[in-house]
């Protein structure tokens, strides 16, 4: 037996956009054992909402994650209608779908960039964050703001999408698609992309179920499973069906989010499309009930888990939020031994790990 | 309302949730909720594939040992850590502890999760 190292990777390393470390026990190069630690960034956003009042928790929750920042908003609106239960316009659930695919559009896309960066396809990386930025453009036209897009209020959306922001999106989202697909071909086709993708970090379907996990990371060991299927907002009306792959590895969740940007540029023309027009918001009447209640939304990363209880004053008794991430992390306990440390950071990447989400 | 919901006592845990382990269903996460003297543990589970979730519920004194189920559910390490660190839920036989310190610093407040006396009295009034 070679002799074994410790090595820990991370809180600061350069493919991880946040702080997480993962004490590798090393043979030689390869990874015998794995230790994953958090706690670099827990902000105790949980215990803030307990001592706001519900409307201003939108604004605390929006600030959870800075990619997924408007469907945390989104999803905290819609656990707290529930708890009523209230009925949101239908204008207002085909809005709140637009922002949500076009949030895994630019979230997908940032991912990409960050896949080649990793591999060190530099001129990849940049390509994909020019198109983004296309992507965030739209969000600050229709949502005024490129990062913390604070549209969700308790009862609908609090801004609407006109006629002329419309148009200019359609025709903004179909030229992303156009100079997506081209970059795309060479991330499926490519040797190069192929040799450090392919066959790691393998998670079988029976592993994918048994670890908790979900989102792409789920749906590239073939489970096909996704919020969207429950038709919350207006995703009942719209053509979806599941992205799934069946290799289980880097190559196959890359390839599902590749094929779901496409999917969310689809969502959104057929949204704009089919959008209703009407009322923008209902008033909730009174506080929230005592009542409790959960909502499942399909963020970039995978499935967010609200659980709300109310005890009937403008204050929850409990609000509890389970990002995407917080169900990946554990896979990488499986899926590390027995790599070689070069594919490390390819692995880790390849669950598009959130750790402000994470800790919140 | 949640659905589906079942209530056990911390002794029915870990025999509950091997059945669930058994059909292969998927464990989506926990939540705790201070009652007072006692802590109220709920953890979710989804029937994979499809979004069919359900759960179970128990109470438990806050000096009270529950089972761990990472044995089962490898996953749920972190939850369980986070209840102990956070809530104070004696959890015992761990797969992986992280002592108190996973989310939390070595300054960082005690049990932050647990309800000060302030905002228990805030509730009763009606709100902060």
């Amino acid at each position: 037996m070679a002799p074994r190292t410790i090595t820990p990777f991370g809180p600061q390393h350069p493919v991880l956009p946040e702080p997480i470390q993962l004490k590798l026990t090393l043979e030689d190069e390869r990874v015998v054992d794995v230790l994953p630690a958090i706690g670099y960034g827990h902000r105790g956003i949980e215990k803030a909402c307990e001592l706001n009042e519900y409307p201003k928790n939108i604004y605390l929750c929006e600030r959870i994650c800075g990619i997924c920042s408007a469907i945390h908003g989104m999803t905290y609106c819609d656990v707290v209608e529930k708890l009523w239960p209230l009925e949101i316009p239908p204008r207002a659930k085909y809005l709140r779908t637009i922002w949500a695919e076009m949030a895994r559009t630019h979230s997908h896309l940032l991912w990409l960039g960050l896949l080649a960066d990793a591999f060190g396809f530099e001129s990849m990386f940049m390509q994909y964050w020019r198109i983004r930025e296309k992507v965030l453009d739209l969000l600050e036209i229709t949502a005024g703001h490129r990062v913390t897009q604070s549209v969700s209020i308790v009862g609908g959306v609090r801004r609407d999408i006109d006629a002329d922001q419309k148009k200019h999106c359609i025709e903004v989202l179909k030229e992303v698609r156009k100079e997506t697909e081209a970059l795309n071909n060479v991330l499926v086709n490519d040797y190069t992309v192929k040799a450090r993708t392919v066959g790691k970090g393998v998670l079988s379907y029976d592993q994918a179920i048994a670890l908790g996990n979900c989102g792409p990371h789920l749906r590239a060991s073939g489970v096909k499973e996704d919020c969207r299927t429950q038709g919350y907002w207006a995703y009942g009306d719209l053509s979806f069906e599941p992205i799934v792959a069946t290799g289980g590895d880097a190559f196959s969740r890359a390839a599902v989010r590749a094929g779901e940007l496409y999917q969310a540029i689809d969502l959104q023309i057929e949204a704009f499309s089919k959008m209703p027009e009407g009322e923008l918001a209902v008033k909730p009447k009174g506080n929230p009930p005592a009542n409790e209640a959960t909502s499942r939304v399909e963020q970039p990363r995978g499935e967010v888990f609200y659980y709300a209880k109310g005890n009937g004053t403008r204050n929850l008794e409990r609000l509890r939020v389970r990002t995407p991430t917080y169900a990946n992390i554990p896979s990488l306990l499986v899926m590390l031994p027995g790599c070689e440390l070069a594919d490390v950071a390819i692995i880790v990447l390849s669950i598009d790990p959130c750790i402000s989400c994470t800790e919140r | 309302m949640i659905d589906k919901l079942k209530e056990i006592s911390k002794d029915q845990l870990l025999a509950e949730v091997k059945k669930y382990a058994d059909a292969k269903v998927k464990f989506v996460t926990g939540s705790c909720n201070d009652l007072g003297d006692k802590l109220e543990v709920t953890y979710f589970f989804n029937v994979s594939p499809g979004m069919d979730m359900s759960a179970l519920r128990f109470v438990v004194g806050k000096n009270e040992e529950v089972p761990s189920m990472t044995g089962i559910y490898l996953t749920t390490v972190l939850i369980e850590n986070e209840m102990k660190e956070l809530f104070g839920l004696k959890v015992k036989d761990l797969a992986i502890d992280f002592g108190g310190h996973m989310m939390l610093a070595q300054d960082s407040p005690v049990l932050p999760m647990l309800k000060s006396e302030e905002q228990k009295a805030a509730a009763q009034k009606g709100g902060n």
